[in-house]
């Protein structure tokens, strides 16, 4: 944020003591490459400034959002805002904004939209399609570069400033022949700790398993090896359930369930916004400095993630961690070993289109993507046609057997509303039985 | 601002490039959000304009965007833009051809009969107050929420045929929710459902008659705690408006959009089943479904004059009397499909790329009558509405849906109801199991601001037109 904005946020705040406001700013841009069937779709450059605003009055509140913010437009909003402000209705439950006034220490972080150009995707990518086409497959896929800066100014004293800088290099392969596909990922913040080498290594071992017989698979209940997306995605969609809202809806799993053995004692899973190898997050958006918390460990809950309204309204230490570093700890065994025990059963790496049926439950539907084989007598063998499951997230958990004694950092993009990449790390765990209810009949 | 954008035009004009476009957008929106009694969340956003270039150099597409709009930095946007095609062409094997088309010169500003941007805020929070007190009389309701979003949009695209067209929109959502739980679990009631954006202003919200439905939705949510769930393996479904919009969305709108065919979406939305081979002969329902993709019907949202490449508003049979015929298309994928391009290229905003998007996609009216007499004419099933749960394959295959409430149909009456009504299907073989859709009487506009797709991602705002329809013999007993 420019330093005069800055300062004339914090007179607003000096000069206005009967209000309160929390000023959330951000300047972003990114530099987005898609890419198919071995070539560039597009390539975008963007870049945006906005600036969030809400304001307090007592126990009422509204906000507001300002693009390309400048003292003119915030000055017309607030007079606008402050007419309006007495005639809202007032919220009962709201006691305070964050006040937490703890900082990171504040270290701008490489750009990676400038230290990783485009030339330099592109000689990266063209590595990857001369290996594909090597067995017959053309990739398909995004490779990504944010830099953001985000600012929070509140009348409690929060005045607080964090960087991210994360790359997404996400990456399928597709055959020629039949369309079976197999996905790569690697992300974070370092450029100099993303092996694109290894990721090289990894995906041709995954093009050749990728040229095996496709078959389909009967519905029923199956012994499966989940690849770390895809347990750390089952995770993350049980943040519907880690949340004090979920609990102040009625509608988490773990209600009534606060420090009892719910899971198996191999289940410990933590949000670490530190995580180095993880995509970085000092602060929360209300400004509060999260840490390390633990929500499952050795099979019981133990916290939900609390922001400062909730906290409030609920009775329960305020924490601010919004579960987007989540890490589950690892186990005892390698892949290899876990895939060996395995009669018939079934590897999924990726999945596809979640939705729940039931959230308090935690029954979903959803299907398998980007590369499902069959496990015979220990052994991968064959492709299988994307399956759709219907499943309870907490029976996935509960019936995990084996933890894979290594983890890896699975980047995600946020598609829906503000455009963010935040990261997991997650070994693959082996799961005695999983519900697949159909077969898709189609790659 | 129509000053910048001819100045941009013409500066594209001066470049070596084979094609450019502009757009600019001005966006509004206002969230009004009342959980429980309370008001959580108000708030507006206004004139949040965004400027993108769209260049075609090489053979090969460059995009630059920005909401920052500063006409002192146009000419860098324009010189990031031709920097992209051009760095992205060195990984670029077929070049894209892109056809000339004559140039398309006007305006559309459609006028709301209540602009809810012209309304004061306090009006329209107790009107909305008033629902949210009234929502939680009842102590069974545990939780609630009454959700309404307003949006404004003009819009100029420009581009280097000559095509200069500017518009004004407005599309509102509409919406509450009721949740109740006992021992048997929690479950949840909306009105008016999933699909609730509609081209207007406040009088949307008005049409939507939340008050009159509050005694409706509070006394189902209740008794779908205690109701019993489908036994039958499968059962004749009669689908509502408002979910049919949805499934015709997951399983036909996003099948048909050509991209998917060319692998252009793999990356995150997917692929489709459609194969380029199949157009024109490939049996992807009965002979009771007709769908349409239609920009031409000021009615729905999905209306332009233009799409964001400048292809005027088209109407194309997508599928006729049960056979695949056409696909949505841009001008760049329609020559390699041997097609006419469909006007269905759009941007969320300026500085998004526009991509392969549904308009008015809509299931063309049968002659079955009146979802009275639909229901009178089926003799054991379910009528099945309010999209709960929706869930469909990378390949637009295989989807499961579940809605929040069902009507058990006996002997052609109504007899009690049904809890999470869950049913799968193959997209060609449920469609091939239509045997019957209700008449024009039935057939509205429902729409919604919220499909997801593209990278960064974009959310579109789109309509589909329905009526009820009957699907024979679906399996319908999915359980986790």
């Amino acid at each position: 944020m420019q330093e005069q904005l800055k300062i004339f946020l914090k007179k607003i705040i000096a000069d206005n003591k009967g209000y309160k406001y929390i000023f959330n700013h951000s300047s972003w841009r990114t530099d987005f490459l898609r890419f198919y069937q071995s070539q560039v779709n597009y390539n975008i450059s963007k870049n945006s400034e906005q600036l969030w605003v809400t304001l307090y009055k007592g126990q009422k509140s509204l906000s507001f959002a300002i693009s390309d913010p400048d003292e003119k437009k915030l000055n017309n909003k607030l007079t606008e805002s402050y007419a309006l402000i007495d005639n809202l209705p007032a919220d009962k439950d709201f006691v305070d904004i964050e006040a937490d006034p703890t900082k990171t220490e504040e270290k701008a972080k490489v750009d990676n939209t400038i230290e990783l150009s485009l030339e330099d995707k592109i000689v990266i990518l063209q590595k990857f399609a001369d290996v594909a086409a090597k067995h017959a497959f053309k990739i398909f896929g995004t490779f990504i570069c944010n830099y953001e800066v985000s600012t929070i100014i509140n009348s409690n004293g929060v005045n607080k400033v964090s960087y991210n800088s994360p790359i997404m290099l996400e990456i399928k392969g597709v055959a020629d022949k039949n369309m079976v596909t197999i996905l790569e990922s690697l992300g974070g913040e370092q450029l100099s700790s993303l092996n694109f080498d290894a990721a090289l290594t990894s995906f041709e071992k995954k093009l050749i398993a990728g040229q095996a017989e496709v078959v389909d698979l009967d519905p029923g209940h199956y012994e499966v090896v989940l690849a770390p997306r895809c347990i750390g995605e089952y995770l993350s969609y049980l943040g519907s359930s880690f949340g004090a809202s979920a609990l102040d809806r009625k509608s988490s799993f773990f209600e009534g369930k606060e420090n009892k053995q719910i899971f198996p004692k191999n289940i410990t899973v933590y949000d670490d916004p530190h995580d180095s190898e993880l995509v970085n997050f000092d602060y929360n958006g209300e400004g509060r400095k999260i840490e390390k918390l633990m929500l499952i460990e050795n099979g019981v809950f133990k916290n939900y993630l609390v922001d400062n309204y909730y906290g409030n309204k609920l009775g329960l230490p305020v924490n601010g961690n919004d579960g987007s570093c989540l890490v589950l700890k690892t186990g005892d065994k390698s892949l290899d070993q876990m895939i060996s025990t395995v009669k018939k059963g079934i590897y999924i790496s990726s999945l596809h289109y979640m939705n729940f049926i039931n959230v308090k439950e935690t029954s979903l539907t959803g299907l398998t993507r980007d590369g499902t084989f069959l496990i015979e007598n220990g052994k991968i063998t064959k492709v299988v046609n994307n399956l759709r499951f219907t499943e309870k997230i907490s029976s996935i958990i509960e019936n995990i057997v084996e933890i894979e004694n290594s983890s890896v950092v699975v980047p995600n993009s946020s598609n829906y509303g503000a455009f963010s990449i935040s990261s997991s790390k997650m070994p693959h765990v082996k799961v005695s039985k999983f519900h697949i209810s159909s077969s898709t009949k189609t790659i | 601002m129509k000053k910048l954008i001819y100045d941009i035009i013409n500066k594209l004009n001066g470049q070596d490039i084979q094609f450019g476009d502009v757009r600019f957008t001005s966006t509004d929106s206002q969230t009004i959000f009342f959980e429980k009694k309370n008001l959580k969340h108000i708030s507006k956003t206004t004139d949040a304009e965004a400027l993108g270039i769209r260049v075609l150099v090489n053979g090969c597409w460059g995009f630059a965007g920005t909401d920052v709009v500063d006409v002192t930095k146009v000419d860098s946007l324009i010189n990031l833009a031709l920097s992209n095609a051009k760095h992205s062409a060195r990984f670029r094997h077929t070049p894209v051809k892109f056809k000339a088309i004559k140039p398309t010169v006007g305006s559309y500003y459609f006028r709301p009969e209540e602009d809810p941007f012209l309304m004061s805020d306090e009006e329209k929070i107790e009107y909305f107050q008033n629902i949210a007190i009234k929502l939680n009389q009842n102590p069974s309701i545990i939780h609630s929420y009454v959700h309404t979003n307003f949006y404004r949009q003009y819009k100029v695209y420009a581009n280097t045929e000559g095509t200069f067209v500017d518009t004004l929109v407005y599309d509102t959502m509409p919406s509450m929710s009721v949740l109740a739980a006992n021992k048997n679990g929690m479950q949840q009631r909306t009105w008016p459902g999933h699909m609730s954006t509609r081209r207007g202003g406040f009088e949307v919200v008005r049409a939507a008659k939340l008050e009159e439905n509050i005694d409706k939705i509070v006394k189902e949510v209740i008794d779908l705690l205690d109701a019993p769930t489908i036994q039958e393996e499968k059962a004749d479904l009669i689908i509502g408006g408002g979910h049919l919009a949805l499934q015709i969305h997951e399983s036909v709108g996003h099948a048909t959009e050509a991209d998917r065919i060319l692998g252009m979406e793999i990356s995150y939305a997917g692929k489709t089943f459609i194969k380029p081979k199949m157009l024109g002969n490939f049996k992807y329902g009965s002979e009771h479904v007709n769908i349409y993709s239609d920009s031409t019907d000021p009615r729905g949202i999905g209306y332009h004059l233009v799409d964001d490449e400048g292809v005027p508003g088209r109407r194309v049979d997508i599928i006729k009397n049960g056979i695949l015929m056409d696909q949505q298309t841009s001008r760049e994928i329609a020559p390699q499909l041997k097609l006419e391009a469909s006007s269905n290229m759009l941007a969320s905003f300026a500085d998004d790329f526009p991509l392969v998007r549904m308009t008015n996609f809509c299931l063309a009216p049968g002659k079955a009558g009146s979802l009275e007499d639909l229901i009178k004419s089926t003799e054991r099933g379910y009528y099945i509405d309010f999209t709960k749960t929706w869930s469909i394959d990378d390949n637009r295959n295989n989807f499961q849906f579940t809605t929040e409430i069902g009507y058990k149909i006996v002997d052609g009456e109504i007899v009690g109801i049904v809890k999470e009504p869950t049913y799968f299907g193959i997209t060609p073989e449920f469609w091939g199991a239509c045997d019957a859709v209700c008449s024009e009487s039935e057939w509205v506009f429902h729409g919604t601001s919220n499909c997801g797709k593209g990278e960064p991602g974009q959310a579109m705002h789109l309509s589909h037109g329905v009526a009820p329809a009957r699907f024979k013999n679906i399996v319908c007993n999915v359980k986790a």
